[in-house]
């Protein structure tokens, strides 16, 4: 056991700071996002210094590097990064050894059938698409998926009309039941990464905020009723930190990841409502960062049966077929 | 960064598993459903916790010169999370190895670290910490109980309150304020107080918790000689500090818990309540808080195994472990409805021992504003 960060890992996080500092931050994904766009910038230059393969290229005998890609896609949702890196780092080396070209898209087959807005779809090359009891992954051309807009800090897509019957059976490479599992397992410990990522910096920023901002003669983060309510964040915060980071170094086994997901989707909530509610009316302008991640938090929340459905698989996965 | 337990501690957990196998009589969960605190239990803890120290586990984390392995905190922790999982065998003990026997090794005499820590080791004495008062709970540093020096004599009089395991102590690690003139964290004293000194007298306090649960202890012309204080005179605000570290996260509160929610989910399986959404819903969220307590405990052995100075991380941990454990005991009367109303029932017994929680050891309020200012560095103003 050890919290720390060892050398390797530290550098690594130092390279990838450095990296998002130039290339990432809230001001361009504001930009990105009032257009909708994906941040193909960002996305090469992670290509470029080699994060995108970092799980696969520190992979031991045990399997893919996990820690060190959640440490990387930890980082780039700190960053407000407009780009597809958890299903890049995270999941898509779960699945198969091959490289899948990015940027990826995570949906499941329902999110096609309905069809709902699914994060990154209208710039994604590959689809990934989780089934019952297989998994597609299926190269994009072009327009299979169209743009739709969204308030939720994400650029999205949608299945297209014409693409309604679009025959997932021809459409691409299908895996079996061992890769339904690698896909949720590592799709959810995503999630729980993004939102430690999202959360903690929507958290620093309310902080940054309640310190300067004043009224009834003292800066509002003096008063113990906001105090207290930031101190329960951040103790969300943490926990959910560490709880998805020893998940992520356990190769995203069900049971870990689940609980992981399970309690930082739930602190999304909390974060999302308290950041706000603290920020007051400046918080919801376009001007203001703190929508880069906020909006995020609750976008994270519609994947993979949110709250619910990580509960559910948590509960399945520790007491087995009981549930 | 890295979480894997060693081939050790793996092998040392199964250890205390068999142990624990062993040693804990038939009858241990009618014993045990008073708490650490109950009669049988503190009784039994003498034995058990004899049986522990003749393995060498009882005080394994201490320094060798103490008697102790030199064994990392995460070995104690191990230790730790199996025993409040079945209860807490050590009864009141865990305070001793955890914080009490550490308190001494850091600021005792000579002499007192030789009267004290073996028998400590030995696991053959009872100790219980006279904090709280009347008009100083969570805001300690009121406390007024005054200890007069007269020659080579402090002469106590006042008294504590809300303390357990008082009934069968054989020592008080009590804090006294020994400077009359002064007030809050200035002139208070720690005083190592046999419990048979003439004058203490021991009431207790009926509560809905559990039997011998509170008390309230009376000190009246007390007198004791100076050799009890531990540490400098008027410094007992740094050492109460200092041994509260430990204690704040030294119960594995969400051991117990995660042990309770096990049985839970066994039992709504039994009784096929699983099939309901709502109970499914309310096991995950049960689970997940358990998991989250346990990592963030484990963030504070890890700052403890690097020997890196405490910090806010504890107050975080301990409000998340108080909260696992206070969420999971009202879950079991949800689980078990109405048969959780009959006295000493498993919902109710758990719940009992984890209706405290957030108030034991430091409000989770005074943790939360520990947070503010250390962790979150928000301004007083």
């Amino acid at each position: 056991m050890n919290f720390e960060l060892h050398e390797e890992q530290q550098a690594i996080l130092e390279a990838i700071e450095r990296l998002l500092a130039q290339h990432a931050g809230p001001a361009r994904a504001i930009e990105l996002n009032r257009q909708g766009q994906y941040d193909d910038e960002l996305h090469r230059a992670l290509d470029d210094a080699g994060f995108s393969t970092i799980a696969t290229d520190l992979a031991t005998a045990d399997g893919p590097a996990g820690l060190e890609a959640a440490l990387a896609v930890e980082a780039i949702a700190r960053a407000g990064g407009v780009v597809a890196s958890a299903a890049q780092m995270l999941v898509a080396p779960a699945i198969r050894e091959l490289a899948i070209a990015g940027p990826i898209a995570l949906c499941t087959m329902d999110n096609l059938a309905k069809p709902v807005p699914v994060r990154f779809g209208a710039h994604a090359k590959t689809l990934l698409v989780l089934g019952s009891g297989e998994v597609h992954i299926i190269p994009l051309t072009a327009g299979e998926l169209e743009p739709v807009r969204s308030s939720f800090g994400y650029p999205m897509g949608r299945l297209a009309e014409a693409n309604r019957f679009f025959d997932l059976s021809t459409a691409g490479e299908c895996l079996g039941p061992q890769a339904v599992q690698a896909m949720t397992n590592w799709w959810r410990l995503a999630l729980a990464v993004e939102a430690v990522g999202t959360m903690d910096a929507a958290l620093q920023h309310t902080l940054a905020y309640v310190k300067q901002r004043r009224q009834f003669g003292r800066t509002i983060g003096s008063f113990q009723a906001i105090q207290h309510r930031l101190a329960l964040c951040a103790i969300q915060v943490e926990a959910s930190r560490w709880l998805a980071r020893e998940a992520a170094y356990h190769g995203a086994q069900a049971e870990a990841v689940a609980a992981a997901a399970a309690f930082a989707l739930h602190a999304a909530d909390l974060v999302f409502t308290e950041t706000h509610q603290m920020s007051g009316a400046i918080g919801f302008t376009c001007e203001f960062d703190l929508h880069v991640w906020s909006m995020r938090l609750l976008a994270l929340r519609q994947e993979l049966g949110g709250v619910s459905g990580a509960r559910r698989a948590l509960v399945e996965a520790r007491w087995g077929k009981r549930a | 960064m890295e979480f894997d337990w060693s081939q050790d501690d793996i092998q040392h957990r199964r250890d205390i598993r068999e142990f624990l196998q062993q040693e804990l009589p038939a009858n241990w969960e009618e014993m045990s459903q008073h708490g650490p605190g109950g009669d049988s239990q503190a009784a039994f803890s003498r034995t058990f916790c004899n049986r522990m120290a003749q393995k060498g586990w009882l005080t394994q984390h201490w320094p060798s010169a103490y008697g102790g392995r030199d064994c990392e905190p995460w070995r104690h922790s191990i230790v730790g999370e199996e025993m409040w999982s079945v209860g807490e065998p050590r009864g009141s003990q865990y305070m001793n190895v955890n914080w009490i026997g550490p308190a001494i090794m850091t600021y005792g005499s000579a002499a007192q670290k030789q009267l004290h820590l073996p028998k400590i080791s030995a696991g053959q004495v009872l100790w219980c910490q006279g904090f709280s008062e009347p008009e100083a709970g969570s805001d300690l540093a009121a406390l007024r109980t005054r200890a007069e020096k007269i020659d080579d004599h402090y002469v106590i009089n006042g008294s504590k309150i809300w303390t357990s395991y008082c009934n069968h102590a054989d020592y008080i690690f009590l804090l006294v304020r020994t400077d009359p003139q002064s007030n809050r964290h200035r002139g208070i004293s720690v005083l190592l107080v046999p419990m048979d000194t003439p004058g203490i007298v021991v009431h207790e306090i009926p509560s809905v918790v559990g039997e011998r649960y509170f008390h309230e202890v009376f000190f009246t012309d007390v007198t004791v000689p100076t050799g009890v204080l531990l540490g400098a005179e008027h410094n007992g605000w740094e050492v109460v500090n200092h041994a509260l570290q430990f204690e704040r996260i030294g119960a594995a509160r969400y051991a117990r818990a995660a042990v309770t929610l096990d049985k839970l989910a066994a039992v709504a399986a039994e009784r096929g309540m699983l099939h309901d959404p709502i109970v499914v819903d309310r096991l995950g969220e049960a689970r997940a808080l358990c998991e989250a307590a346990r990592v963030l405990v484990y963030k504070v052995i890890d700052i403890r195994a690097q020997d890196r100075p405490p910090t806010a991380d504890t107050q975080l941990a301990r409000v998340l472990s108080t909260t696992c454990d206070n969420a999971i005991g009202r879950l079991a009367l949800e689980i078990f409805g109405p048969e959780s109303l009959e006295y000493a029932s498993f919902a109710d017994t758990n719940f009992r021992m984890a209706m405290t929680a957030g108030v034991a050891v430091g409000a989770t309020e005074v943790q939360l504003n520990l947070i503010a200012s250390r962790f979150l560095d928000l301004p007083k103003d």
